[in-house]
């Protein structure tokens, strides 16, 4: 009886199209356009000309389409560089991540470890007060990390919401998974390698996204920790790139060597850098929604 | 006497039991005392005379002389008031977006067009603001896309960028420009786990859509922006920082020095006194420390569960 009438209802529901249906998919469309258009903005100037630009900025699709500017980029070598510093910092520092995250995040989430509570407030607390960039500098002096990748890999080493995420996680296992394998003699990290691990493996992948984004995105603490030359990150690159840009302008006169296309230079540096997350995140969507969720169940 | 004992050999036993996971955690808790509490010892340097050569530890105590400089620099206050008016305005203009995107983005029947709808909001939050401020200053710029369509359109360019006037709306429009999506996902998810039953005796009610809307959905989402209210009220001393640093230029930096960004300059940009920087910074800390405890408080006696755990 209840079926019935949940079906009937939902049937009805769907056939009417008001007014508010129409507003509403107006502005949600309106919105989506505002963000799509400055994106194929970005592409459309990267692949045009100098003039064409100047005469109309408004490109979507250039008339005269040209890969000039990306020429440029690979002449300019800072990309490359910038590529090659920031996978170097994906593959060192997401395992480096993952370690400490499911180290903590599984042990934490055992009932039998003593005070657990305790451990969790410490972590926690950190969430709320922090030292602040002077002293963490101070620190990687002291220990000699400075202008090496792992004052940048190690300070960001841990992401306190991510574990706890993950704790919540692990947590929510059956228990008697792991209390029959304990009464097969297995040790802890035997149980976390053999039976946890494999039935993890969503929030495992969804974790390693989402520090692989972070490791993407790091800049701040290169910029304060790295004074090198030749390692800069990706994200850096792209700065220097876009930063400088807006001088050569002012004396592109005096500017020697083959005349650049400042502009769509930068926009091919932005498209360059945003490229694998462009590529790669609608699939992986359902990934960091689901991750965030599970967080958000906390919270 | 005895319960006591047992008590305590209870408690070694436990640990022993418990050996392979203390083993398992130690390097996490190593690295929290490191890279997270060595530092905050380091805040101590707020009431020293930092001289390099002593380092933090050995450098001299002068107790509350370094504070005396602090609030004698004027572009101290001026920031930590820029701070939280800026933040509060974001109260106001970026905490209620993602709940009416929400909201709409509910009502859309055609599943497949949702979804496409939610990828696009949801992108640009996984780009660093390095990359969301180039796309903004080449689209807002005064021969960019923006103005290019304003002046299609008959009207006058408007400086986007470089307008001090202009600057906070700057901020909280492009913030909802690259976050809304994210956090539209988190009351999405509250929305789909409100009961149909509720839905379907509205509609026996008669309600209209609006009515269910604003009778159903908005209330059983309330918990949900409680949490997320006072997290933003909690956090009011540091946003913002990624986002004023990289999209504010010479024009505006000063109507978006924050508190952040103060710090960030008299420590970086000049000659450093790591002492007087320290103790911005501890001000600082503290400040927001307290800021997210009264937060917690308050959402627990709203009934929640409050945010930490």
């Amino acid at each position: 009886m209840e079926k019935a009438k949940t079906v009937y209802k939902k049937r009805n529901f769907t056939n009417r199209i008001e007014i508010l249906d129409i507003i509403l998919l107006i502005f949600l469309t309106i919105w989506a356009l505002l963000i799509i258009m400055p994106f194929i903005n970005v592409i459309g100037i990267s692949f045009a000309t100098e003039y064409e630009y100047y005469n109309s900025p408004l490109i979507l699709i250039p008339k005269n389409f040209t890969f000039f500017n990306y020429e440029s980029l690979i002449m300019d070598g800072r990309i490359w560089i910038g590529y090659r510093t920031t996978i170097i910092y994906l593959l060192v520092g997401v395992p480096i991540n993952m370690f400490l995250t499911v180290t903590m995040a599984y042990g934490l989430s055992r009932p039998n470890l003593p005070f657990r509570k305790y451990f969790v407030y410490f972590i926690v607390f950190t969430m709320m007060f922090n030292g602040g960039i002077i002293p963490l500098y101070l620190l990687m002096k002291q220990l000699k990390f400075i202008n090496t990748m792992w004052a940048v890999l190690l300070g960001a080493g841990l992401n306190s919401f991510y574990l706890i995420v993950m704790r919540n996680y692990f947590m929510q296992l059956p228990v008697s998974l792991i209390e029959s394998a304990k009464l097969n003699g297995a040790s802890e990290l035997r149980i976390l390698i053999s039976i946890v691990l494999p039935i993890s493996m969503p929030i495992i992948a969804t974790i390693i996204l989402f520090y692989s984004v972070d490791r993407w995105n790091e800049w701040y603490y290169s910029m304060i920790f790295v004074r090198k030359k030749g390692v800069l990150p990706l994200q850096l690159a792209l700065r220097s790139i876009v930063m400088e840009s807006q001088q050569s302008e002012q004396f592109s006169a005096s500017v020697t060597g083959p005349r650049k296309f400042s502009e769509g230079m930068k926009m091919g540096a932005v498209i360059v850098t945003m490229l694998p997350i462009m590529c790669v995140f609608p699939f992986l969507q359902k990934y960091f929604v689901k991750g965030i969720l599970i967080g958000a169940i906390k919270g | 006497m005895k319960n006591q004992s047992v008590k305590k050999k209870g408690v070694l036993i436990d640990i022993w039991k418990a050996r392979e996971l203390f083993l398992l955690i130690l390097p996490g808790i190593i690295w929290y005392i490191v890279f997270a509490y060595i530092p905050i010892y380091g805040l101590s340097l707020a009431f020293k005379q930092y001289k390099a050569n002593l380092g933090i530890f050995r450098s001299p105590w002068v107790g509350l002389e370094n504070y005396k400089y602090v609030f004698r620099d004027p572009a101290f206050m001026e920031s930590v008031f820029r701070t939280i008016v800026i933040n509060f305005g974001r109260i106001i203009f970026q905490f209620p977006f993602p709940i009416i995107l929400a909201l709409m983005l509910n009502e859309v029947r055609v599943n497949r067009y949702k979804k496409i709808l939610q990828t696009i909001y949801t992108f640009p939050h996984f780009l660093s603001w390095i990359v969301i401020a180039s796309i903004m200053v080449n689209v807002l710029d005064s021969r960019g896309m923006v103005n290019a369509i304003i002046t299609m359109l008959g009207g006058e360019k408007f400086n986007f960028l470089g307008n001090t006037r202009f600057f906070k709306p700057l901020l909280y429009i492009t913030e909802n420009w690259k976050s809304s999506g994210w956090t539209m996902i988190i009351y999405l998810a509250a929305i789909s786990g409100i009961d149909i039953e509720q839905y379907e005796s509205a509609k026996i009610d008669g309600a209209s859509r609006l009515q269910t809307i604003w009778h159903i959905t908005v209330p059983s989402i309330k918990s949900t922006m409680i949490v997320l209210l006072v997290l933003q009220v909690g956090n009011i001393m540091t946003q913002g920082f990624d986002q004023i640093f990289n999209i504010s230029n010479p024009a505006t930096a000063k109507a978006g020095e924050i508190l952040d960004i103060y710090i960030y300059r008299i420590t970086f940009q000049g000659t450093a006194d790591f002492s007087f920087s320290t103790a911005v910074s501890l001000f600082r800390s503290v400040i927001n420390f307290i800021f997210l405890i009264t937060a917690d408080r308050v959402t627990k006696a709203l009934g929640s569960d409050g945010l930490f755990a």
